[in-house]
């Protein structure tokens, strides 16, 4: 079977089988190291928790004190969570409706107050007072074990 | 019959022992109107259609023509119906329209029945105004109730076809400001609608819909309406503006503007024609505010060009960072963390335009310094952002490069098996 004029008594072929044997073992090993990286960092937490979508865990329960306010990461714009001088959870949007400024919550007025341009909202996120021409976006807070969890409304 | 008409007079008895203006109980709605079965059919300025009557405010809380005219619309013929005898009054010269409208607007007592929010300085106020001045001095010209609210179909401002809904009374007043022929003997100009339209204030009330937006009465007040002057005119802005006001006060603009006679505000933002300012009011260039007064070489000039330059430099470091985490976001890198940050650099930017109304650059500084300590950072993370998304593509070519190596190996592999396979079988 073998071709005319080939000279079967030289060894070009445990060369060759070990060149092709190298090439598919470095191949294999290459493949299986390019798949399993990203299975492993997967596998090690991000250095930034971040739930994604439409629930945001806000903080824990006794982070804040009655009649304060903290901003907390949603997405990746500012949420603001308040916990009220009754002892009740608020979460709004912390982007001012004017020129998206970050509000921040005024202990003294019991509102959201936006340091820009002086504008003022209610724990409800109503614009009160100030430039702001609309409401500020208001979220669901939920209290699950020590964990407050911030929802985005669903829309109807 | 009988006992109708003693109701009616036992009604009116303790009506006027009570004090009242002598209106027409509500229940005069339910009474048949005879006015309106002739007017109707005239022609302006004498017609009043029922349906225009009906959307009147005053007509559905059950007043009646006889309310303000006099007279009895209960009654069948204009002998009886317009009888001096009823009290007809008819026709109301415009000069006498306000105190006829105060009769009940300025009873607290009254009001109270209708609307108890409902304010009774009206025609106090209307006698500070320049309207009720003139109108006192006997200019029967000038703008009586009637001319803003309108007659006969009267809406409150909460009525979106209202003359003095906030949405009309630009319009309203333009009627008269206007109209230059109109304004003539008054030499005041007639071109503050046609800026007022050409406003932020007028862009941020009509076109955005905000109800609270300025507009003519906001700032010169409506009963009381006159120009707020060169001395109060920054307290009018500050209403809204207070930072900007504050900043201004501690500002050595305050007392040079007071020593020159210039007006706070309106001086560099104009007053009907406010335009949505912007950084080139800066600087030195055409549309420079600060060049009306500062000339090359003294300390506002250079002033000037150091806010517009630091502002400028901010401006383009948030552009700039913000350019490059909305490109690695494209990609489909985590940038969440650094978009945040970034939202404060612009609030910096912003509380840096709203604090050169102190004019004083090292106020301005502080501003400018925390935006661009944030960019830098937010820059940075852009940068590594990108870089990661480098270094998976590069690892994407590696691995499929691998694969490829594998897929070549396994063929050759196979050809040697086959090749090993026919030399046996040969």
């Amino acid at each position: 079977m073998n071709a005319p004029g080939v000279d079967i008594s030289q060894p070009p072929l445990p060369l060759r089988r070990r060149l092709v044997e190298l090439l598919l073992g470095g191949g294999l090993l290459a493949s299986a190291a390019s798949f399993l990286y990203p299975i492993l960092r997967y596998i090690v937490p991000p250095p930034s928790a971040d739930l994604g979508g439409d629930t945001v865990v806000a903080g824990k329960v006794g982070d804040l004190k009655p009649n304060s306010g903290r901003i907390f990461r949603f997405g990746s714009k500012p949420g603001l969570l308040v916990f009220t001088a009754d002892r009740e959870y608020r979460a709004l949007s912390a982007t001012c409706t004017h020129l998206d400024c970050t509000v921040q919550y005024r202990d003294d007025l019991h509102q959201v107050w936006c340091a820009c341009h002086n504008g003022i909202y209610d724990l409800n996120g109503r614009n009160v007072s100030g430039p702001p021409p609309r409401p500020l976006e208001s979220y669901e807070v939920h209290v699950q074990g020590d964990e407050i969890v911030v929802t985005r409304r669903q829309k109807a | 019959m009988t006992r109708r008409v003693l109701q009616t007079a036992i009604l009116t008895l303790l009506l006027a022992a009570l004090g009242s203006p002598g209106l027409a109980p509500p229940a005069a709605a339910q009474q048949p109107n005879t006015c309106l079965d002739c007017h109707s059919e005239f022609p302006e300025p004498l017609g009043v259609t029922r349906e225009k009557f009906a959307a009147d405010v005053h007509a559905q809380k059950g007043l009646t023509c006889a309310s303000c005219h006099g007279g009895d619309p209960t009654k069948a013929t204009p002998e009886e119906s317009m009888s001096r005898a009823a009290g007809f009054r008819g026709h109301v010269d415009r000069r006498q329209v306000p105190d006829l409208c105060a009769r009940c607007h300025s009873d607290a007592a009254y009001m109270r029945q209708y609307n108890p929010s409902l304010r009774t300085d009206q025609l106090s106020q209307y006698h500070t105004s320049v309207h009720g001045k003139r109108l006192a001095q006997g200019d029967a010209r000038v703008a009586v109730c009637t001319d803003c609210h309108s007659v006969h179909d009267i809406r409150p401002g909460s009525d979106a076809r209202a003359t003095i809904h906030p949405l009309n009374i630009a319009e309203t007043c333009s009627r008269c400001h206007s109209d230059a022929a109109y304004m003539k003997p008054y030499k005041i100009p007639t071109d503050q609608y046609a800026g007022y339209k050409e406003s932020v204030h007028h862009r941020a009330l009509a076109v955005r819909g905000d109800l609270s937006a300025p507009t003519c009465t906001t700032c010169h007040g409506n009963h009381g309406a006159a120009p707020p002057g060169v001395a109060s005119v920054e307290f009018v802005c500050s209403n809204c503006h207070v930072f900007q006001a504050q900043l201004f006060d501690t500002s050595p603009h305050k007392s040079a503007f007071e020593a020159a006679g210039l007006p706070a505000c309106v001086t560099c933002h104009s007053n009907h024609r406010v335009v949505a300012p912007g950084d080139a009011m800066l600087g030195t260039g055409p549309q420079s505010a600060c060049t009306g007064c500062h000339v090359e070489g003294d300390g506002g000039y250079t002033a000037a060009l150091s806010f517009q330059r630091r502002i400028a430099e901010l401006q383009t470091a948030v552009e700039r960072s913000g350019e490059i985490l909305n490109r690695a976001e494209q990609y489909g890198m985590e940038v969440s963390e650094a978009k945040l940050e970034q939202a404060q650099a612009r609030d910096a930017l912003t509380k840096a335009r709203v604090t050169i109304h102190s004019f004083q650059i090292d106020q301005v500084e502080k501003d400018v310094q925390a935006g661009l300590k944030i960019t830098e950072k937010t820059y940075q993370a852009g940068v590594l952002a990108l870089q990661e998304r480098d270094f998976r593509r590069k690892g994407l070519g590696i691995s499929l490069l691998a694969i490829l190596v594998v897929l070549v190996g396994l063929r050759l592999y196979i050809r040697q098996i086959e090749s090993g396979e026919g030399k046996g079988s040969a």
